[in-house]
């Protein structure tokens, strides 16, 4: 069973994740795949200590995500793989592992990245990979919570700042 | 001398609308700021958080709404080296109304204790009396 959900949020951990994701699809263990917070005890200490009590948080960084991608996939119970950004995300994919669908659920604004919906903004760089993973194969679908519908990225929408319709508006 | 201070770390409106509660019911809260985690990515709200809770002097408690929430995980992230400043999650308008009343005669570590088991004892049954 295992991999049931691969999202891109800046949040990694949170409460969309734990509590609608997780009610949702019931996941074992949490992959939060993040070289950053991989390479500091206390950052790996931290978002181990709040995932729900009955499921395993493990911080990897990207190499050791690689490394034990193909076992996760054959393993019992199902699993979550959590990264912060899409260059991320193009990491994962150029080191080979088959990502399928990716869930975008969080790209917040800073400088430079445009408006596609509440919750995910992009820049250049940010439409180049997506544009790289479409064209891979990958389905980039924009979704904060299970209640709300899957809106997939089609490619023309890196391109430009072409909104998606919010929540609210469909 | 109001005493320990309060950031209230919440989803949406929720801070501000308890806060405007807990006023209604007990009066001024001088030195309870409300920060929403609306639209932030999580290095935004561990910062927005930081602002606040390096004002601090002597500690204070960061109330946040639920237990492995984005509120939760950046206020422990904002709070590390500035002293006695403790995340309590769970924060409900029974606990908030404690915390008033409380914070002037306890220091942060002992008012976040009490306020843990004040959270949990608000939450209660009542019989029906009509059965």
């Amino acid at each position: 069973m295992s991999w049931v959900l691969r999202r891109v949020d800046d949040r990694l951990i949170h409460g969309q994740v734990v509590v609608a994701w997780g009610n949702h699809l019931h996941p074992r263990r949490m992959w939060v795949v993040d070289d950053a917070a991989a390479s500091s005890a206390w950052e790996r200490d931290l978002l181990s200590s709040v995932g729900p009590p009955d499921v395993e948080v493990r911080v990897l960084t990207i190499a050791e995500a690689t490394a034990g991608y193909a076992e996760e996939e054959k393993a019992g119970g199902a699993a979550f793989l959590l990264v912060r950004d899409l260059k991320a995300a193009l990491a994962l994919h150029d080191a080979g592992l088959a990502l399928h669908t990716l869930n975008l659920g969080g790209i917040h604004y800073s400088a430079g990245r445009t408006r596609i919906n509440e919750y995910i903004y992009m820049d250049d760089a940010d439409r180049e990979r997506a544009r790289r993973l479409i064209a891979a194969g990958v389905i980039l679908e924009v979704q904060d919570v299970p209640a709300t519908r899957p809106m997939p990225l089609a490619a023309p929408e890196t391109r430009a700042t072409f909104p998606l319709r919010s929540n609210s508006d469909s | 001398m109001a005493g320990v201070p309060a950031l209230l770390v919440t989803h949406a409106d929720l801070g501000a609308a308890l806060l405007r509660a807990a006023v209604r019911v007990y009066g001024p809260a001088d030195d309870v700021n409300v920060v929403s985690n609306e639209g932030l990515s999580r290095d935004q709200l561990e910062k927005e958080i930081e602002d606040q809770v390096s004002l601090w002097e002597h500690g204070g408690l960061i109330l946040a709404d639920f237990w492995g929430g984005s509120c939760h995980l950046c206020g422990i992230a904002a709070a590390r080296g500035h002293g006695e400043v403790i995340v309590v999650t769970g924060l409900n308008l029974p606990l908030l109304l404690d915390y008033l009343h409380n914070r002037g005669a306890l220091g942060p570590r002992e008012l976040a204790e009490r306020l843990q088991q004040k959270g949990r004892d608000s939450i209660r049954l009542h019989h029906d009396l009509n059965a």
